[in-house]
């Protein structure tokens, strides 16, 4: 019998967010890193801000970590990271 | 009554359930075809509008509607007298201390233990005896689906996607558990312990890891069954997560008249737990985790629960066994058990 379903998904159109300039060069610029603070983010960390200062002539590298790696960072954390050329966000397990 | 889904025509139930399948609507069950007769008698028995806003998770900031929440009743088989509590289950995972998408993307193997109180259960036919931790009625295993879908379905909790766990949990395909109010010989059921009042029905919310059963039953010593759950939990904080959070602990029967035998309330068993499942940091060298005991902190205690009253007492079970099951947070206090009523609002 043919009929008519409807979709479950969400449908209603996302929060348009303006993207930010890629930087054309980290020379000189300075860089955060966020962790969510698992243990395993520190090394892995530690090796990227080496490469960044080193490879990358980064000036200055920022190093957080968010109150809960399960949520979103807090909102004095994300107004710091707007301050800085580039952000790496990443998750460590 | 206006309905603002997407519509898809299809030639019989073979082509909808293709449609649900091919798009990744379903949990690989065959599904009931949303038609609009059917959301909008979901909705007729709510009473809510296609456009009621039932929460917005916080995290994606993603307002759920009736309707959709609708939609997704129906395909996971739910009757509408089913619908209320699916709406105050989602309206629960919706507030921020629940924490669902941190619960939901987390490493962690967690399912939503949705466990209801009051009248509708009786109404919906739902039992709390045999196999009660496996959603072992119609209505228990349609309402945690519903859930289920809506998470899949509107904040995309698929295995994979935002659904990062490494193991998952069985409890993921439907977790509801209705307490044996009829059986509780004078202990209060959760939701009243919670603040709902008397004759409300209510739904309480848990991210939950895997229960954990238990078995004593060589003493009709309280004390000496509470020992055994405390045992439990003090394994779980070893073996599992350090950290306080809610727990739950679910009584059956038999066991439960023991607690009733002595005199023991809920509130009396809440606090022997609270006092005794303590485990030491250097207990964590027995179990494995030397690497992450030191001398400046073997000796700090950890209690498993922040206070009492983050132990929920839940009676249910079949009447036979001297088993209960400990059911452990998802991780410590990251996401809080939390109470709502069902088709009412109690403080506003």
């Amino acid at each position: 019998m043919a009929m008519t379903v409807y979709d479950p998904g969400f449908e209603a159109d996302e929060r348009v967010v303006a993207l930010p300039e890629r930087p054309r060069t980290l020379v000189g610029a300075t860089v955060g890193i966020i962790s969510n603070g698992k243990a395993n983010t520190r090394p892995f960390f530690d090796h990227l801000e080496r490469l960044l200062r080193e490879e990358w002539g980064v000036a200055e590298v920022v190093r957080r970590t968010k109150s809960n790696y399960s949520a979103p960072a807090e909102a004095a954390l994300i107004d710091e990271a707007a301050t800085w050329a580039a952000l790496f966000a990443g998750v460590g397990d | 009554m206006v309905l603002s889904s997407r519509a898809f025509d299809v030639v019989d139930d073979d082509d909808a359930q293709r449609l649900y399948r091919d798009r990744g609507w379903t949990d690989g069950l065959p599904v009931i075809p949303p038609t609009a007769a059917r959301i909008e008698a979901m909705l007729a028995w709510s009473g809510h509008t296609p456009d009621t806003v039932i929460g917005v998770e916080p995290v994606k900031q993603r307002p759920l509607t009736a309707e959709k929440v609708a939609v997704n009743a129906v395909l996971a088989g739910c009757l509408p007298p089913d619908f209320p509590v699916v709406v105050a289950a989602v309206e629960a995972l919706c507030r921020p201390e629940v924490l669902v998408h941190g619960a939901t993307a987390s490493t962690g193997g967690c399912a939503i233990l949705i466990v209801v109180n009051g009248e509708v259960r009786r109404q919906l036919g739902m039992s709390s005896a045999h196999s009660v931790l496996s959603s072992p009625d119609r209505a228990s295993i349609c309402i945690g689906r519903a859930v289920r879908l809506v998470l899949r379905n509107l904040l995309e909790v698929r295995p994979g996607e935002l659904d990062r766990s490494t193991l998952g949990h069985p409890g993921k395909i439907s977790w509801v558990v209705a307490e044996d109010e009829e059986g509780l010989d004078g202990w209060a059921p959760l939701a009243t312990e919670r603040g709902i009042p008397a004759g409300v029905s209510a739904v309480t919310v848990f991210a939950a890891s895997g229960p954990r059963q238990i078995m004593n039953e060589w003493t009709t010593d309280p004390e000496e069954v509470a020992t055994t759950i405390v045992a439990e939990i003090r394994a779980t904080m070893l073996h599992y997560s350090i950290w306080a959070g809610n727990y739950a602990v679910v009584v059956p029967p038999q066991l439960r008249s023991v607690f009733h035998a002595a005199g023991w309330s809920k509130a009396r068993l809440r606090s022997f737990v609270y006092d005794h499942a303590i485990v030491r940091r250097a207990d964590w060298e027995a179990v494995g985790k030397a690497a992450v005991v030191s001398d400046r902190n073997r000796d700090t205690e950890y209690r498993a629960l922040p206070s009492p009253d983050h132990l929920l007492v839940i009676g249910a079970g079949g009447e036979a066994g001297g088993f209960a099951a400990v059911i452990p947070p998802w991780l410590g206090p990251k996401s809080a058990a939390t109470t709502v009523p069902i088709g009412v609002c109690v403080d506003c």
